[in-house]
């Protein structure tokens, strides 16, 4: 479905992810960690068409090429990004905010706009997900909202979005433990074989609650390290140390992990 | 001319009967403004002593006053002695069908989704299917005369309920108020009157749409509301379709009476011609609007401001009597070449009067857009009240925003309170708003109108929907 | 300097600047510089001044007294008099002459000030001890006014402080205007602090013209006290890129008087920031006045300006004018400004009275603590307390 191929992202001359591969199969979920620095916003930025990056490389999903793309046409083609921290726009309302996404996207593909009844159904089924009360539709944009708020909201559009690709950048930060659990079991929710997932995280605690596939390393913008689970679970005994501060071309397998 | 178009000319014209059948034989009186010019325009439309009277002495003072010159505004200088200011009523042309009316128009019309009778209506266009407009005009008229509210030109007013119209013509905004507000009231042509009798609540919003018919009202228009003690009404000027006119100097003056108890709320969406992008050939509007709040009455304005080549204008209160509120909600967007210097006054005389502004400023391309405030708290006016909001939004960095408020407070019982802040859309906003799949377009009128919501709350629905479509055509272009 | 034409004419409520201004008084003023004056100062006035020690110029009717005065030098530190210079070195204080006059007052000022204070830091100092000059109006007539200027230059990456006070002598009506000149130089710091307390019978006008190379920083305090008119008026120029101003003032007005703020902040470099924090407490009949401008030049991007206007009214007869103005040309710029008037919290008071505290010393309480939060940000101790005990003894 996703193929990354090389891609180099620099910002202000400074280089961020130094050619990163992967490849995301239908229905998969990728979890990447990585320590602070390690360039996992700007992978999720640079799958959703950020500006201000100097990008090379190739990225593709279902055969298209998506760095050519402005960010609302990979929106279109199926890319939905969890931002870290989601964006307050002051008087505009939720749902209509939702709706006018829902139905620009919609209309990009050739496809009937939604009408508000239909619009309010699927909305509806989306809170439920969230577990979020009715006026929260009705509230600005962020405005206003508590940290867990936002995340579940970010989960909520993209319950309604239905992408083929979902990149949730730090979905768990500043979470307590009843939000994640709300917002992993949202996610839960969404898996299925049509969609794609890449969960970025610092810490190994979300994928207790969504257990990935397939787990990356991502130390100094390469992927240095891929293995299942597991290989999450060893960083959290051990950190990145293993990872970091050697030569990553000599770096012996490691103990526990399946390669 | 076919039979239906005879009714609505019937229906529209029927009352300018007094007004304009006098019999002197010049159609347009040569430029230039003397005393013979108020004269000659008092007696085309037949109008009593004492408003003659009246009209010499505004002419008298406006020739002592000086053009303001403190506004944030860049004016070429106006030749008051080359317009010409009087001239008979011009029919509109009456056209065939929608086609011939100018696609610009016709497409402002389609982008703000405005129904195709009102379109026609608006454009003068010949209606076959007319039942709708017509049954919607004559309906009104009976609803409003059952009320007891009257709601007409001025003209007929002044030949109708002259008593009224002297009782209150000028009793806020004096004749030498302002130098605009003076030539006005030496040469105004034409305008509304309204007038709500006691404890009656207006049974629909008065629309100046209902009034519109073929004529032009001309450049000095003249309006006055009068709500009697515990009556209530909602008042709205203007509608968000193009409005194009040859004539380049707007002067209106509006004055509102809100007697004991009673409510005035004035909506006003103006979207006069504001030139082209360098500027050329857009409407200098330049308005007087003031209210006068008696005991415990309440008057709101709320405006939208996206037209006019150069806009002044500051809709006021006087909150005189105890416990009276007054508030202002204003939208005014710059783009072009645009200048908008406008903002409210609130004058608090009375006891525990209390008056709220909210004010969005929106500068786009080389438009500069001045919020120009006064919020004055006399000595007598214990426990006056007042909030002040104030945001300026910057699309771009060759336009400008302005705050220039002035408070003055004597009262040490007076609570103040002035915010503004100033901001430009987030480059976060924009991408955050791409990313769900809208276009930089779309996410910037939907930020844009997010920004304006407070004001566009206090609007009647349906125009506040028009307003919004208004916001987004005019920022058309905006993005860069 | 050499040019005695004063093309302009008096104010009037037409000038925006002069909007609120008490202009019978104005008016009343001899414009012309007073001839000849007495340099003498009364022992009462000088007790008057905050208890500092170290260099100190002293201005009596716009002529520095040199026995008054202390030409104490540290390392980094040259004092000298506008007098002097212009004999030794006027291309130096030629900016100081060659500005636009904003007024009358100021185009006397530049036409005809003979005398004044020059104070340099040389690059990289840190002069510690904070500088004096202390302005003494004693009109010889009724009316006369007496002109003086100011030229401060801290170097590159140097740091000063410089506490400028106007007082005088009541026995005559008269006025005073000084035109001070400061000039920051890349990194470099300067502590200002302008007190004003003159007798009730006196106009003061304090012009302060401000223009801050890169990285440097203002931080000014201006307390308007005394006279029947004071007017304290900053114009700060971010030059360069990455300047900070703080400017922050106390206004407290007893009697008729008129205390007036004019401040206008113009960013014309990126990434400054400008905070600007004025008080005012008007008790009597006294009016207040704050106009202050954030002025944002196009291509100032980066701009972070904030400005707040808090007024107190405590009698009946004052009256409280503000004027918070925002001038925007660039669209990347966080500027917001805040006024506000009220009067005292009648919680706050009941709130100290069930506690057992006096009705006027609870007021007197939440009047102080109103003006400490300006004066609580002034570092020299020896004006923080000379504040405190000038607006102590006024409001019993």
């Amino acid at each position: 479905m996703l193929h990354v191929k090389d891609l180099t992202a620099s910002i202000g001359g400074t280089q961020i992810l130094r050619g990163l591969n992967l490849d995301v199969g239908a229905g998969e979920v990728h979890a990447i960690m990585g320590p602070n620095g390690s360039g996992k916003s700007t992978f999720a930025h640079a799958l959703a068409g950020r500006d201000g990056y100097d990008i090379s490389g190739t990225v593709t999903l279902e055969g298209e090429d998506l760095l050519d793309m402005e960010p609302e046409e990979r929106a279109a083609a199926g890319v939905f990004m969890g931002f870290q921290y989601p964006v307050e726009i002051p008087g505009v309302n939720n749902m209509y905010f939702l709706r006018t996404a829902l139905n620009s996207v919609r209309k990009a593909r050739g496809e009937d706009e939604v009408s508000a009844r239909e619009f309010l159904k699927v909305a509806q089924k989306a809170m439920d997900l969230v577990e979020m009360k009715k006026d929260f539709l009705n509230r600005a944009v962020n405005a206003g909202f508590s940290g867990g708020e936002k995340k579940r909201n970010e989960i909520l559009q993209m319950a309604v979005m239905e992408p083929k690709l979902a990149v949730l950048d730090e979905t768990d930060s500043g979470l307590d433990i009843d939000a994640l659990r709300i917002i992993a079991s949202g996610v839960n929710a969404l898996r299925g074989p049509d969609r794609s997932m890449i969960v970025i995280t610092h810490y190994q605690r979300l994928l207790d609650y969504i257990k990935p596939d397939y787990v990356h390393v991502l130390v100094d913008g390469k992927i240095v390290e891929s293995g299942d689970h597991t290989l999450a679970l060893h960083l959290e005994d051990h950190g990145y140390a293993d990872f970091v501060n050697h030569d990553l071309d000599d770096a012996k397998p490691l103990s526990g992990v399946s390669s | 001319m076919s039979e239906s178009l005879r009714e609505i000319e019937e229906l529209t014209e029927a009352s300018y009967e007094y007004g304009f059948s006098t019999d002197l034989d010049t159609d347009i009186a040569p430029p230039g403004l003397t005393e013979d010019t108020v004269r000659l325009i008092a007696a085309k439309k037949n109008e009593p002593d004492w408003l003659l009277e009246w009209r010499l002495k505004a002419f008298e003072a406006w020739k002592t006053m000086e053009e303001p010159d403190w506004a944030k505004l860049d004016i070429e200088p106006i030749d008051y002695q080359a317009l010409s200011y009087w001239a008979a009523p011009k029919q509109k042309p009456v056209l065939d069908s929608m086609d011939d009316v100018d696609p610009e128009i016709r497409d402002m019309f389609d982008k703000l989704g405005i129904p195709l009778h009102e379109q026609k209506m608006l454009s003068n266009v010949a209606v076959d299917a007319i039942v709708d407009s017509v049954s919607v005009t004559t309906t009104f008229k009976e609803t409003l005369a059952e009320a007891g509210v009257i709601f007409c030109s001025f003209s007929e007013a002044v030949q109708d309920h002259p008593d009224l119209v002297r009782e209150h013509l000028g009793s806020v905004v004096p004749v030498r108020d302002n130098f605009f507000a003076a030539l006005n009231s030496a040469v105004f042509s034409d305008g509304s009157f309204c007038y709500i009798p006691k404890g009656v609540r207006c049974p629909m919003e008065l629309s100046t749409y209902f009034r519109i018919n073929s004529q032009n009202t001309g450049q000095f228009e003249r309006t006055l509301i009068v709500a009697e003690d515990d009556s209530h009404v909602s008042y709205l000027e203007g509608c968000t379709a193009p409005q194009r006119d040859e004539n380049q100097l707007h002067a209106a003056v509006v004055e509102l009476v809100a007697k004991d108890r009673s409510e005035i709320k004035y909506s006003t969406v103006q979207n006069w011609y504001p030139g082209d992008e360098n500027g050329l050939g857009g409407i200098y509007n330049f308005v007087t609007k003031r209210g006068r709040a008696h005991e415990d009455a309440k008057i709101s304005w709320t405006q939208v401001e996206t037209g006019s080549a150069i806009t002044w204008k500051y809709p006021s209160v006087i909150l005189q009597g105890d416990r009276s509120v007054g508030e202002f909600y204003s939208v005014a967007l710059s783009s072009k070449r645009q200048q908008a210097d406008t903002g409210t006054k609130m004058i608090h005389i009375g006891a525990d009067t209390t008056s709220s502004i909210i004010s969005k400023g929106i500068s786009a391309g080389r438009g500069q857009n001045t919020y120009r405030g006064l919020v004055k708290v006399l000595r007598s006016a214990e426990n006056a009240r007042n909030y002040t909001q104030c945001d300026s939004l910057l699309l771009g960095s060759d336009c400008g925003a302005h705050t220039i408020p002035y408070i003055e407070a004597k009262n040490p019982t007076a609570q103040i309170e002035h915010e503004a802040s100033t901001s430009k859309v987030g480059e976060d906003q924009l991408y955050y708003c791409r990313q769900r799949g809208m276009s930089e377009e779309d996410a910037m009128s939907m930020i844009v109108n997010g920004f304006c919501r407070e004001v566009f709350n206090e609007l009647p629905m349906e125009f506040a929907v028009e307003a919004q479509r208004l916001l987004s055509v005019s920022l058309e272009g905006s993005v860069g | 300097m050499s040019t005695a034409t004063v093309p302009l004419a008096r104010p009037t409520r037409r000038d925006e600047a002069w909007r609120y201004a008490p202009h019978k008084v104005l008016d009343q003023l001899v414009l012309e510089p007073q001839a000849n004056a007495d340099t003498s100062v009364a022992d009462d006035v000088l007790a008057q001044l905050p208890e500092l020690d170290g260099a100190k110029l002293v201005i009596v009717n716009g002529i520095v007294n040199a026995e008054l005065s202390n030409f104490d030098e540290p390392a980094g530190l040259s004092l000298s008099t506008l007098a002097q210079k212009r004999n030794t070195n006027a291309s130096a204080i030629a900016a100081h002459f060659g500005g636009q006059p904003a007024d009358v007052f100021e185009a006397t000022n530049q036409a005809s000030a003979a005398d004044g204070a020059v104070i340099t830091v040389a690059d990289d100092a840190q002069v510690t001890q904070p500088i004096q000059v202390v302005h003494i109006a004693s009109p010889g007539s009724a009316n006369a006014t007496s002109y003086a200027g100011v030229v401060i230059h801290v170097g590159q990456g140097a740091s000063a402080s410089v506490v400028e006070t106007h007082v005088g002598n009541a026995a005559n009506a008269g006025g005073s205007h000084v035109l001070t000149t400061v000039t920051l130089g890349q990194g470099a710091t300067l502590n200002h602090l302008v007190l004003q307390d003159a007798p009730s019978n006196h106009v003061v006008i304090s012009q302060v013209s401000v223009s801050q190379e890169a990285n440097s920083t203002y931080n000014a305090h201006a307390f308007n006290l005394g006279a029947s008119y004071g007017r304290l008026a900053f114009d700060v120029a971010l030059s360069g890129n990455s300047a900070h101003t703080d400017l922050s003032g106390l206004y407290f007005g007893f009697g008729d008087q008129t205390l007036d703020q004019q401040v206008t902040v113009t960013h014309d470099a990126t990434n400054c920031t400008s905070r600007q924090s004025f008080r005012g407490v008007l008790d009597d009949q006294s009016a207040g006045i704050f106009n202050g401008g954030i002025d944002v030049r196009p291509g100032a991007d980066g701009t972070d300006a904030e400005q707040a206007n808090d007024n107190l009214i405590l009698s009946d007869r004052a009256e409280a004018n503000s004027q918070p103005r925002l001038e925007i040309l660039a669209d990347d710029v966080a500027c917001k400004h805040g006024s506000t008037v009220g009067q005292l919290d009648d919680t706050a008071l009941y709130y100290l009275r069930s506690r057992g505290i006096g009705a006027t010393q609870a007021r007197r309480l939440l009047i102080d603590g109103f003006a400490h939060q300006v004066l609580d940000t002034v570092e020299i101790e020896a004006v923080r307390t000379w504040v405190s005990k000038r607006i102590g003894q006024s409001d019993a």
